[in-house]
């Protein structure tokens, strides 16, 4: 099936989950726009309660949307589920999802038959999955003894049974084992190959500068930002972090009060053992800091490159745990 | 027609590996024993088709109720209920196949129920009109389950499940006859319980157990037939719209 120019397209959508009675409802998703090219790797990342399923449900046609507007391939995710399901596999997240007192074989079947597989053809597609996802050699064993990271590799195969032009992906490496999530990226990898669309959500940082094209930063159902991993990192490289190690203990207060006063240093606090850190917020800020430690004495310095993580923490903010309303 | 058998194949591979679901069918020839004592014990020999046909219904309907009725809630509680609404294929299909294999193997009551008698009691109630018996076998069975259909869309919606199950369990063994044929009850009990399809079932069934011939046997599956048929029909419509309340509502993956 020819796919649209742009695999997913969604405008202004908003998703308020109404409370009892009279309560306003809290809105997972606020007015997000957000376009995927077709063949793009798309990583999702944002905290508990950012909204994240929310959009892979809406996407996935089993949650409707308050307002706005989102499409699939070119079709409307409301007004033309059945077009949309034809296109779409997803894997969502945790362990819920499959049939246990039933066979990896079985379950594939089950899933397979569900996108309209049968005879000769079915069985060549769930031995090609069991293969991809390496459980050949327990394909008939049932699925209740399986480890969390097997379970994961099924959610998996099930979400691709179907042969998808798009493909969403709830967390989908919770609860693998490294070697796993590794081979669940060279997965990803050919997924991108073969041309498909993947939105994959995600925790890991690493794993979204591994194998996403972009990034979207989504917290409180609003989009913070849709970039290139590498881009995203390149926003806080302005925010460099210099790190002073055996600092003798009584120059730390002195050298802290110099530091603050140097141009485009944001931050500065003793940290644990003998050590100060410095962040910046201006791009040649980084060399002032290093030669003034230099020129007090102070040998031991280093710096040090944001990651995506860093990225995330300081686009979200450091709340924590704590899951906002 | 794909959905259908995909529906119907995977509950049987399902129920193989859980058998609790059909747990009735283990206390179904235990009723029948229970019925044949007291009709043997009262000296009422002619009333053991009553007792080897009524705890059969009740499996069927039991079943129906507490398996089939709890089909689309066991998925949306699995975890599967989102992952299968976001295929392509006819959900209601697949439902209608999996009622299909939940009613046909409770089917099994009847024979279970025969050889409990036989075996115990040394009783063997002929089946007089065995065409007429395997029709309204067939006809009950199907009538069964489209009314399940109505029960799993309805249940999916509702808060107290198990108030419904037992509110619908004893009613209707009544108003379908299954012990006691419907023309023994009060008088006003007949209207309420023509519109139930077991109480047509249990008369034609009970009829094909006696020498004398099945009068209006057409009519009498095609009104069977017919109760079935609106059953289905109501339960589709009812689970579109329990889907689309669950799309709605963002409950449908909700445990």
């Amino acid at each position: 099936m020819r796919m649209a120019e742009d695999a997913v397209e969604v405008r202004r959508l908003r998703r308020v989950f109404r409370g009892r009675r009279k309560s306003p409802g809290v809105a997972a998703l606020d007015s997000v726009d957000l376009v995927i090219p077709a063949g793009e790797v798309h990583g999702l990342l944002g905290p508990n309660g950012a909204g994240k399923t929310t959009l892979c449900k809406i996407l996935a046609t089993v949650l409707l949307p308050t307002s706005g507007h989102a499409s699939v391939g070119g079709h409307d995710v409301v007004r033309e589920t059945a077009a949309v399901r034809r296109i779409i596999g997803i894997v969502f997240g945790g362990e819920r999802g499959l049939y246990t007192r039933l066979t990896a074989r079985q379950n594939l079947e089950f899933w397979a038959a569900m996108y309209g597989l049968r005879g000769r053809t079915l069985r060549l597609r769930v031995d090609a999955m069991l293969s991809q996802i390496g459980l050949t050699e327990r394909a008939d064993d049932r699925v209740e003894g399986f480890s969390r990271g097997m379970k994961q590799r099924l959610h998996l195969a099930r979400g691709l049974i179907g042969d998808p032009q798009v493909v969403l992906l709830d967390e989908p490496t919770t609860g693998m084992d490294p070697v796993a999530a590794r081979e669940f990226r060279t997965l990803v990898g050919e997924l991108r190959d073969d041309g498909r669309t993947v939105l994959l959500t995600t925790h890991d940082m690493a794993e979204a500068e591994a194998v996403c094209d972009r990034v979207t930063l989504i917290d409180n159902g609003r989009l913070l930002a849709t970039e290139r991993p590498a881009a995203l990192s390149s926003w806080i490289s302005t925010y460099s972090r210099v790190d002073a190690r055996d600092v003798p203990a009584e120059r730390v207060p002195q050298l802290i009060c110099e530091l603050r006063d140097i141009p485009g240093v944001a931050g500065v606090r003793a940290i644990q053992p003998s050590g100060i850190r410095v962040e910046t917020d201006v791009a040649d800020a980084a060399p002032q800091v290093i030669r003034h430690l230099l020129d007090s004495g102070i040998n031991s310095v280093a710096t040090s490159t944001p990651d995506l993580e860093e990225v995330y923490l300081h686009i979200i903010g450091e709340r924590g745990l704590r899951v906002s309303r | 027609m794909n959905a259908l058998a995909a529906g119907f194949t995977f509950e049987v591979r399902l129920l193989r590996r859980s058998f609790d679901e059909m747990m009735v069918l283990v206390t179904a020839p235990l009723m029948t024993l229970i019925f044949l004592s007291i009709t043997e014990h009262a000296g009422r020999t002619d009333l053991a088709p009553y007792a080897v046909l009524a705890p059969a219904l009740i499996a069927l309907w039991t079943i129906a109720l507490f398996t089939s009725g709890e089909i689309i809630e066991r998925e949306r509680q699995n975890g599967s209920l989102e992952p299968l609404v976001a295929t392509p294929v006819a959900i209601g299909g697949v439902i209608t196949g999996q009622i299909l294999a939940v009613t046909l193997l409770s089917l099994v009551g009847f024979a279970e129920s025969w050889l409990a008698a036989w075996a115990v009691f040394g009783i063997v109630v002929p089946i007089v009109h065995p065409t007429a018996f395997a029709a309204a076998l067939v006809a009950t069975a199907f009538a069964m389950a489209g009314t399940a259909s109505v029960m799993s869309s309805v249940f999916v919606l509702s808060r107290s499940v198990r108030a419904y199950q037992n509110s619908l369990s004893y009613p209707f063994f009544v108003l379908g006859g299954v012990m006691v044929p419907v023309a023994l009850l009060p008088e006003w009990i007949e209207p309420l319980s023509r519109v139930v399809f077991l109480s047509w079932s249990a008369d034609v069934l009970r009829d094909s157990l006696t020498p004398e011939p099945v009068t209006s046997l057409v009519a009498r599956l095609g009104v069977i037939l017919a109760l079935g048929a609106t059953g289905f029909l109501v339960g589709l419509v009812l689970l579109r719209r329990a889907v689309d309340r669950l799309r709605r509502t963002g409950t449908i993956g909700f445990a």
